[in-house]
């Protein structure tokens, strides 16, 4: 038994209807291809009393007639052959681009297991060398280059509280102390690849830029040498563009502000002159910077077992002839590439000690 | 599915014009997918075989479609020339005919639209707008003019609508089949061919000057 015909298919709108019967057109034109089997006989019995309705499936019977017409008509054989000559010479002769040839080679691939596991090998591969090297672009980025502008104007360093951290400000351990006996208080920042090229061969590069930031404002608060209280001290090293290869910078505004660039300090300031004279390594207070000393892979204590008199205000002192050899038996190995780095602190602090070749220990 | 007087089945395949016995379509299903493996290795030769077994289904289509003939062998040499760059992206698990179908339809559409732009820049200067009555409504026209009519008919529909009355009513292909080639549902298929044939039905009346 057909079911009855939705609902929907019996309502015409007033723009499909033609003459008085409200019967669709639409249902109707599907009807006389035999597309609505399920409302063939509905259809059929409608048609049976409607004469309206029967007048306009003889019209469509009669249109569709013509279009079945289209049916008789071919193409020859002959056109067929100039098409397929033309397309196969083409095809002779057309070199697809890579970009086609490698989807070619992956979609074909895939359909075998083992070069869909191949691939994605390879994939993996590609994908962790590709994002290494991105991780060590990104960390490249970040590295500090002092950035100068109209000659010996410094631009402030950004983000440079991200960089290494040389020496830690210890305010806490300030409270309820004299202002005698206060620990600094300030950070000191150096750039991450001026760091890297310290421990590596223990001198600043060039470009090596540090920052003095002042964790405590004001002037009842002095802080070592920099009695003026200031915020933000910067020091670069740029052997073309200063004397002595460091230049000095305070970026220290009004009223305890910091400014956005600032020239050079001049030598009457004292910044070079104390900074010649007391600072351990080329100009840098290495020997307050517990991070730099045991980077430099210059252990002070491993210098203090071998025999050196050592003490940050006096300098390192040369041990006596023989003592730097002397082994201990719960003496622990000095690693290998501790070694260059004792020659080189020893020889910039004019010891002349002959190490003793082989497995040092300490 | 049919029986033949021999004791053989014939069963519809994915396109209804193709009728073969299971044997047939199976060893048929297999010398296609054996040509495409060796087009797809590099054997050109293979892929005229592959022509050679669609081309004049492809071009017919192509020239009912658009209309044209001239149009219709640049519209097989396209579809062809698209096969071949892109016979990797084809299932070897699915026949050939349903996708080279595919192709022709849209390279019609391209094709169309490129008249559609030629014809906004230079005037139509085809043949008269309207036809001489006959004495009879439809079956005294000459066949030329029954070829025109039908002709400027289809062209006045929009192009869905053309298209789904060209596969459904001329092609004769099936509401599902239509659908399939033109990645839409069976619904909207069957709507547009109504709608289609309605238009069909009163643009050639119009033409011929004629009313229901």
């Amino acid at each position: 038994v057909n079911p009855p015909p939705r609902p929907a298919l019996r309502r015409a709108s007033p723009k499909r209807r033609e003459g008085s019967c409200r019967f669709s057109k639409d249902v109707l034109a599907l009807h006389v291809e035999g597309d609505l089997p399920d409302a063939s006989a509905f259809v059929s019995s409608h048609l049976a009393a409607c004469e309206e309705c029967r007048r306009f499936v003889d019209g469509l019977h009669a249109s569709q007639a013509l279009v079945r017409s289209l049916r008789r008509e071919t193409v020859s054989r002959a056109e067929c052959a100039g098409m397929r000559r033309e397309v196969m010479s083409i095809v002779t002769d057309r070199h697809e681009g890579w970009a086609l040839g490698v989807e070619r080679a992956i979609v074909l691939g895939f359909r075998r297991r083992s070069y869909a596991l191949a691939a994605f090998a390879v994939l993996a591969i590609a994908s962790v060398s590709v994002l290494a090297q991105m991780r060590h672009a990104v960390s490249g980025t970040t590295r500090a280059v002092a950035v100068f502008e109209a000659g010996d104007v410094l631009l402030r360093p950004e983000n440079y509280r991200d960089w290494i951290v040389a020496s830690a400000a210890a305010t806490s351990a300030n409270a309820g102390r004299s202002t005698a006996s206060r620990a600094p208080s300030h950070t000191v920042y150096i750039n991450p690849s001026a760091y890297r090229e310290y421990v590596d061969t223990g001198k600043f590069p060039d470009g090596t830029l540090m920052v003095w930031e002042s964790t405590s404002h004001g002037p009842e608060i002095p802080d070592g040498p920099h009695s003026r209280s200031p915020v933000l001290l910067a020091s670069v090293k740029d052997s073309t563009r200063f004397d002595g290869g460091w230049g000095f910078f305070d970026f220290t505004g009004p009223g305890g502000t910091v400014v956005s660039r600032t020239q050079q300090l001049p030598d009457s300031s004292g910044c070079r002159a104390c900074h010649l004279r007391d600072a351990e390594t080329d100009h840098v207070f290495t020997q307050f910077y517990p991070v730099l000393r045991s980077a430099s892979r210059l252990d002070g204590q491993a210098l203090l077992r071998m025999g050196h008199v050592f003490d940050p205000s006096s300098r390192l002192a040369p041990p006596d002839a023989g003592q730097a050899s002397a082994v201990t038996s719960d003496a622990q190995p000095l690693p290998p590439y501790m070694l260059g780095g004792l020659r080189r602190s020893l020889a910039s602090h004019g010891a002349q000690v002959a190490l003793p070749r082989g497995r040092l220990r300490a | 599915m049919e029986f033949r007087p021999d004791g053989s089945v014939l069963v519809q395949t994915p396109l209804s014009m193709s009728r073969l016995s299971h044997e047939e379509l199976s060893r048929e299903a297999d010398e296609v997918a054996r040509l495409v493996r060796l087009t797809l290795g590099g054997d050109s030769a293979a892929f005229e075989q592959i022509i050679l077994r669609y081309e004049t289904r492809v071009m017919t289509m192509a020239a009912r479609i658009m209309g044209a003939r001239d149009e219709a062998r640049d519209v097989a040499q396209e579809v062809f020339l698209r096969a071949f760059k892109y016979l990797h992206r084809l299932d070897p698990q699915k026949p050939v005919e349903p996708w080279l179908m595919r192709i022709t339809v849209n390279v019609c559409r391209d094709a169309a639209r490129r008249r559609q732009r030629r014809r906004n820049t230079f005037v139509d200067i085809d043949g008269p707008e309207t036809i001489d009555r006959s004495a009879d409504q439809y079956a005294g026209l000459a066949r030329k003019q029954e070829r025109l009519i039908l002709q400027r008919a289809l062209d006045s529909l929009p192009e869905k609508e053309r298209l789904a009355i060209v596969l459904r009513d001329v092609e004769g292909l099936s509401t599902a089949e239509v659908a399939s080639i033109l990645q839409s549902s069976e619904t909207t298929v069957r709507s547009q061919v109504s709608r289609g044939r309605l238009r069909l039905k009163a643009a050639i009346e119009r033409l011929i000057g004629g009313e229901s």
